[in-house]
């Protein structure tokens, strides 16, 4: 049976939300929206997902036709992505992310610590250099993720250096302090190397 | 059903949600800014984490302070 969702007038992210229950209930969903963005939300995310998705438009509002694909090229959108060959490393540079806006920054940062708990593949060891290593200390807006990711036997490195250039080094609240050596060939023998 | 342990609120703009935050903060409510879960939306940015007992009194707070809220969701 094929399911309706009318989502005209619905603010982001309502039409998605009432797509995915929808989904649930039903193997074909058809979802009109009247704005270019709840379009493209639902259209990417049925996508992502492994659906097939056509769009009509017809006086102004969109019929976003949503149908499940066979089992087949499911499986292919499922498979797990091979994981790089030697160690993963995380490098935080700073406390904040980006450049631009330290308060945007300084969010971004909490967010992506965040979500390092709940994306894979987890890095093996992550390295706090420069105002980095202000993430590990007692006061740290992020020092819980920090603490979670540590007890997920995720290596953290904190440049000794730094924490001393910041007066910081009595106030280390997770991982090890750490010298040029051992940053250093950590980063030289990784896998993949991701600067945040 | 279980109760959800947390709830999450979301907000029609990034800078809504940083006085929010700030707002929830003054009042001594513990809340968590994370990126909005991915099965609510994609685009809509950073939210509110809360434990789901303090629902009510975080919607209360808000709305007498002026702030829009998009929406209060279970995690």
């Amino acid at each position: 049976m094929s399911k309706i969702v009318d989502a005209r007038g619905l603010a982001c992210p309502q039409p998605v939300i009432l797509t995915g229950k929808a989904l649930k209930e039903s193997d074909t969903v058809m979802v009109i929206v009247d704005d270019e963005t709840p379009k493209d939300n639902v259209s990417r995310i049925a996508t992502r997902k492994g659906y097939n998705v056509k769009v009509e438009e017809k006086d102004g509002d969109f019929y976003i036709h949503i149908q499940k694909k066979n089992t087949v090229s499911e499986e292919v959108v499922a498979s797990p992505i091979p994981a790089p060959e030697g160690d993963l490393v995380v490098l935080i540079s700073s406390n904040t992310v980006g450049r631009g806006s330290d308060e945007l920054g300084e969010i971004l940062m909490r967010a992506f610590m965040h979500t390092f708990m709940e994306v894979e593949p987890k890095p093996q060891t992550m390295i706090f250099i420069n105002s980095g290593v202000k993430l590990a200390i007692e006061d740290s807006i992020v020092l819980e993720d920090l603490q979670a990711l540590a007890g997920e036997e995720i290596q953290i490195l904190v440049c000794g250096t730094c924490l001393d250039y910041f007066k910081l080094k009595d106030k280390v609240a997770v991982g090890e302090v750490s010298n040029a050596y051992t940053i250093l060939e950590t980063l030289l023998q990784a896998g993949k190397v991701v600067r945040l | 059903m279980q109760k959800p342990t947390y709830g999450v609120v979301l907000f029609h703009s990034t800078q809504t949600a940083i006085k929010a935050e700030k707002i929830l903060k003054g009042a001594g409510i513990q809340i968590k800014l994370i990126p909005v879960p991915r099965q609510l939306s994609s685009d809509c940015g950073i939210c509110l984490r809360f434990e789901f007992d303090d629902a009510q009194m975080i919607e209360s707070t808000l709305v007498s302070k002026g702030v829009q809220i998009a929406g209060v969701y279970p995690l």
